[in-house]
């Protein structure tokens, strides 16, 4: 009967991909910059004006492994909503190949474009609830500045990483990346359009490397 | 020649902008302060717009030059401060060749300054008290350089009529015989934004929307009467809007107010400046969906004028703007301004106006969300100097921080 059991824990092992077996984590700290201001919205020809946003608008970090892994046959849709004439989220890592839906969830028409080489779009005017919800799909790894038309002081950032192996961190710079693969690799902590750390890792198989920058 | 040398400069100095962009994010960001745990906010932010006009004398608009060429740099700080959810104030400082083109030296000027108080978060009531923008039409909103798809305002605004608020005719021939040379001394149906000091309520409930201003100028001032501050006859102006839905916008505007300035003249006995007065009738009407914009304004003007009487004057415009790739956008105005005859008091017929068609065509290209060149081209007929047809090229680099 024992010996049964340790016949079938042992096929089970061996069919277990190596990649699973050997998972990696990283953790870690990114030292942040100091906090920016929310954002003044300009309404000086907007007579009528609802009351100001007061949403915070905290920097993050972009946690991120760099390798040559391979492409994903499948990617989950993103979405950055335009909300309380903010984008939410303010910064949104993804993979190359991602489709991002824009959602407007305001009461008025919002005009979100980019004009960073990485992708070049203009959505046009539209209304919240619009069906299908207007989306673009991210081709090109790099820095997408998100912007609105009609809203000048709105302003998002969409990270477009050759990477599947990504995190942001926390409004206190603590990040963890799981279910990484066992290698030689570059983590990357990217600040902000002029500032990215980097530091060499060697992961092995179930270990957690802790990895901070200051 | 100059032409196309300035226009060079333009996208050489383009090209540089591109290079700045990510450091314009940063000098915003720079700019945006807050105190109280962001119970107050500030952010200092401008344009600066390179201007460059081409046309026959007398020059169009309110273009003030002996020249056939005008270069006009401007240089705009907004100060835009929140102050909890509740409270808005905006100052517009500016140092430019003058509220509108010429060739008369540098100003510094302080254009707009105001006080919101937004006491309710659904926008239903606003109290705004300053110098700053009319209420009136659809154009102000997009009367800055960024978001005015052309060089130049629409006809209403900037065609001079043969109202004048300084120089008052003798009888009612004398009031078509005007040189040109001296255009700056008529005034146009609405003086551009009208940025005259008052106070105003506005809002906004369901589909409707209302403003209503008290200023010590109305439409047709100059912008040296709004910096009067004598509100011993106060303007008044009045709209009330309806807007189904976010697509599309319409409104009703009334305006009324004594014109005339205080050293008006000659006069006649017995009458005060501020008997005579300006009355206005518009209507705007806008839509917009994906790439399209449509505007289109009316206006229906009367100037009560000493010893000609009633000079009645119908103005408007159709404009449109399309985004043909993400940076680069077409627009298209047609302006029309038609004037009535009628007879002075003496019985002499007299023509209240020169009628003025026009037509603008631009094209816009925004190098950057920081940078942006814009080329225009206006054909007008005006009887004013001649029946001819009369070209004015426009050419505009604006950089935004």
């Amino acid at each position: 009967m024992n010996g049964n059991l340790l016949l079938r824990l042992f096929v089970a092992l061996s069919l277990t991909p190596a990649a699973c077996l050997g998972q990696a984590t990283i953790e870690g700290r990114v030292e942040l910059p100091k906090s920016h201001f929310a954002p003044v919205a300009s309404e000086r020809y907007e007579i009528v004006s609802k009351a100001g946003v007061l949403a915070t608008y905290p920097p993050r970090a972009v946690v991120y492994l760099q390798g040559d892994f391979p492409k994903p046959s499948a990617l989950p849709t993103k979405q950055v909503a335009q909300k309380d004439f903010a984008f939410a989220p303010a910064l949104l890592p993804i993979e190359v190949g991602t489709k991002v839906e824009f959602p407007n969830l305001d009461d008025t028409y919002h005009n979100i474009f980019s004009y960073s080489p990485a992708k070049r779009f203009d959505l046009g005017r539209y209304p919240p609830g619009e069906k299908p919800t207007p989306f673009q799909v991210f081709d090109k790894a790099g820095l997408v500045t998100l912007r609105c038309d009609i809203h000048e002081h709105m302003r998002g950032l969409i990270m477009v990483l050759d990477s599947p192996y990504f995190t942001i961190t926390d409004a206190a710079g603590h990040y963890r990346l799981t279910n990484l693969p066992a290698g030689h690799f570059i983590v990357k902590a990217w600040v902000d359009s002029k500032t990215t750390r980097e530091r060499p890792v060697d992961l092995k198989s179930s270990a957690v490397l802790q990895v901070n920058f200051p | 020649m100059k032409a196309p040398l300035l226009c060079a400069c333009l996208l050489a100095a383009a090209t540089r902008a591109f290079a700045a962009d990510d450091f314009l994010d940063r000098v915003d960001q720079a700019l945006t302060l807050s105190i109280f745990d962001d119970q107050v906010r500030t952010r200092v932010s401008g344009l600066l717009d390179l201007e460059y006009y081409h046309y026959p004398q007398p020059p169009p608009g309110l273009i003030r030059a002996e020249d056939h060429d005008l270069f006009s740099p401007r240089l705009s700080f907004f100060l835009d401060t929140q102050v909890g959810p509740n409270i808005y104030f905006f100052v517009q400082p500016r140092v430019d060749t003058g509220f509108d083109p010429t060739d008369l030296g540098t100003q510094v000027r302080l254009d707009q300054y105001a006080l919101r108080v937004t006491p309710w978060d659904d926008g239903r009531f606003n109290l705004q008290v300053g110098k700053f923008s009319t209420v009136i039409g659809g154009w102000v909103g997009r009367s800055l350089s960024w978001e005015n798809p052309f060089v130049n305002a629409p006809l209403p605004y900037e065609n001079p009529t043969l109202v004048s608020d300084v120089e008052l005719p003798l009888t009612g021939q004398s009031f078509r015989a005007v040189p040109g040379s001296d255009k700056y001394e008529f005034l146009p149906i609405i003086w551009g934004p009208v940025y005259a000091p008052g106070v105003s309520v506005a809002g906004r409930v369901g589909i409707f929307e209302y403003a209503a201003e008290a200023k010590n100028a109305p439409l047709a001032s100059r912008p040296e009467s709004w910096n009067d501050y004598d509100f011993g006859h106060p303007a008044v102006d009045l709209r009330v809007g309806l807007r189904p839905n976010e697509a599309g916008r319409f409104g009703f505007s009334f305006a009324e107010g004594s014109y005339l300035r205080p050293d008006a003249g000659p006069l006649p006995s017995e009458s005060d400046p501020a008997d005579y007065r300006q009355f206005v009738l518009g209507q705007d009407i806008s839509y917009a969906r994906g790439h399209l914009q449509i505007w289109a304004e009316v206006f229906e003007a009367r100037f009560q004028v000493p010893r000609v009487g009633d000079a009645d004057v119908f103005a408007y415009y159709v404009e449109a703007k399309y985004k043909i790739t993400p940076q680069l956008f077409g627009a298209l105005r047609w302006n029309q301004e038609l004037f009535d005859s009628g007879r002075d008091p003496t019985g002499q017929p007299v023509a209240h106006g020169h009628d003025v068609c026009r037509i603008d065509a631009a094209a816009g290209y925004r190098f950057t969300a920081h940078s942006q060149l814009k080329l225009q081209y206006s054909v007008a007929r005006d009887d004013f100097i001649s029946n001819h047809l009369q070209g004015t090229f426009a050419a505009q680099f604006t950089v935004r921080f």
